[in-house]
């Protein structure tokens, strides 16, 4: 990893060099992250109305009170969970299938990869439209077509919605795991399945005990992304259910929007969006001990 | 291929069918999206409909609506954005790679500022966009996309930087070269292939975004996704506009995903993997 620097290199001045080239990007960090992160906890600790801004007072924790003991932050908190966990551990397991089919081919291999990723690359909010009439009763060619069948499913009834929304999910997201996985693929080692190869294991077995456990740190920092990013669904909500039916697809991205900017409660959002930076924050240590671990 | 690398013939059948199975589940929505925008209303309502005489009316009527200053707006504002993105990440992720500076601590920095969640920034820029009365502009719209944008495109730069061999810099340095000049003649343009597709990659992301679009931008600085939003609140009768719409944003993310892809597997193995 370090690289050995010539005794030209390293003098006095480099030692300055080095921090200017990194200043700029400090400074920048500092005016669009650290400003309004520090503006952004001081609103949540405030009682802030836009209409009368001078009137903001000290409220100390009452926001997160009133957040945490609000029946609605819960169901909304469970609606994302379960999202997250519907449209991540699909994408995982199929992302993981389609990689390694895809790893394998020989015959139009970048014409293929091109189709298959490309979900990945269209804005969220026209994949939400797209469905939301693909799936549409009367107008989308899914349940017309499962009518030929005698088979009616209604995909945005208040059973199945959030169902659905995952599976949009899936549908533009498995293309990013396949990307991480192929990109993990490529940079395997080739002894380890030799030695098995010679030792005759089946392909199972070398799956199971070679392929994944090699992948095991690719695959947790494709998890952790795309958690991250899954948490954060907002445009499906937006273009085809508004939270609805009743609130079974209220999720925080989009409560957090309607807190801010449809009622304008803004230091109630900084409130909520701070318990969303906690569980991120726990999940990211989570993940670098677990690596730590590994590597040592 | 290596001889324990061949398939069964069962095995290799399945393999491809499954492959067909992800090319169709990917393609035919984008295929009924394409004959919906050629679709008159009355085909419109036959879903499964794939005869019909094709028009034009739906293009030309988007064609002539705002959509050309919304995909003039888009443009405007991932251009500026990825400018900026580069102008700090550049010297920065060179400074990162060679020098190690600050160590562990600036590549923390830069990870914690990747995380960060929109719905916390989104309010404090909002209110001090307010503030400076430059909301509805494009400018907080350019600043919010900064907030995401740039820690990307640093970190897949490092990675890029890590690959160049220290040697060519050194022989710079001993033909007489500043370090400066070194960084700029010899160094840049051993990374420009990366610097592409890094700037190509942030490109599609400031693009797609449609949350700070829709709370930071006004009535006419609106983006592509904000307007294809739009046509939503008009339902089954805008369904042939609003097929347009979806496919004048997405065709040029698809085409320009074409040219990075191979690259991309790269930037992933070298830069979010490793780390």
């Amino acid at each position: 990893m370090s690289k050995s620097s010539s005794p030209r290199l390293t003098n006095d001045s480099v030692s300055i060099y080095k921090w200017k080239l990194l200043f700029p990007l400090i400074l920048i960090l500092f005016v669009i992250l650290v400003f309004p992160l520090g503006y952004s906890l001081w609103l949540a600790f405030h009682d802030f109305s836009i209409i009368d801004p001078d009137s903001n007072r000290f409220v100390g924790i009452a926001q997160f009170q009133k957040v945490l003991t609000n029946p609605m932050y819960w169901t909304v908190m469970k609606n994302t969970f379960l999202f997250v966990l519907i449209a991540v551990s699909v994408e995982v397991i199929l992302g993981v299938l389609i990689a390694l089919a895809l790893s394998k081919q020989r015959i139009l291999k970048n014409f293929t990869r091109a189709i298959i990723l490309a979900p990945m690359f269209v804005t969220p909010i026209a994949v939400g439209l797209m469905f939301r009439f693909i799936l549409n009763n009367q107008l989308g060619f899914i349940p017309a077509f499962l009518a030929k069948f005698n088979i009616s499913i209604d995909f945005f009834g208040s059973n199945y919605t959030l169902l659905t929304l995952a599976l949009i999910d899936v549908w533009q997201w498995t293309p990013f795991i396949i990307l991480m996985i192929l990109a993990g693929l490529e940079s395997l080692p080739q002894d380890p399945f030799e030695a098995a190869y010679v030792e005759g294991a089946n392909k199972l077995t070398v799956f199971l005990k070679i392929t994944l456990p090699l992948l095991k740190p690719v695959l947790l920092v494709a998890i952790l992304i795309r958690s991250l990013d899954a948490l954060k669904v907002f445009e499906y909500v937006y273009a085809i259910t508004k939270g609805g039916p009743g609130t079974s697809t209220e999720t925080l991205q989009f409560y957090i929007h309607k807190l801010g900017f449809g009622y304008y409660r803004l230091s109630e959002a900084a409130a909520v969006s701070w318990t969303v930076v906690v569980i991120i924050m726990i999940g990211l240590i989570i993940m670098l001990k677990s690596s730590k671990k590994e590597s040592s | 291929m290596n001889s324990y690398q061949k398939e069964t013939f069962l095995f290799k059948t399945v393999r491809i069918l499954f492959i067909w199975i992800s090319i169709l589940t990917v393609l035919i929505p984008f295929i009924w999206v394409i004959l919906s925008s050629f679709k008159s209303p009355s085909d419109l309502s036959d879903a499964t409909n794939v005869f019909f005489t094709p028009i034009l009316k739906n293009w030309i009527n988007v064609f002539n609506s705002g959509i050309p200053i919304n995909f003039i707006n888009s443009f405007i504002v991932a251009f500026i954005t990825i400018l900026i993105s580069l102008i700090v990440g550049l010297p920065a992720a060179y400074s990162i790679s060679k020098f190690k500076t600050g160590g562990n601590f600036t590549k923390l920095g830069i990870l914690i500022a990747e995380v960060v969640p929109s719905a916390t920034l989104v309010v404090p820029i909002f209110l001090a966009s307010y503030y400076l009365e430059i909301n509805g502009s494009i400018l907080p719209v350019i600043f919010a996309h900064l907030t995401f944008i740039i820690p990307i495109i640093t970190w897949f730069l490092i990675g890029f930087f890590d690959a160049v061999p220290n040697s060519l810099e050194e022989q710079a340095l001993i033909d007489g070269c500043t370090r400066f000049g070194a960084l700029i003649k010899i160094i840049i343009p051993q990374v420009l292939p990366g610097v592409g597709a890094a700037s190509i990659f942030g490109f599609v992301l400031s693009w797609n975004d449609m949350f700070y679009a829709l709370i930071l931008g006004g009535e006419n600085t609106q983006t592509l996704p904000m307007a294809i939003a739009g046509f939503n609140t008009f339902r089954g009768v805008q369904l042939g506009e609003m097929s347009v719409a979806i496919l004048v944003s997405a065709i040029p993310t698809i085409i320009l995903s074409f040219f990075i892809q191979k690259r991309l597997i790269k930037m992933m193995g070298g830069g979010a993997i490793k780390e």
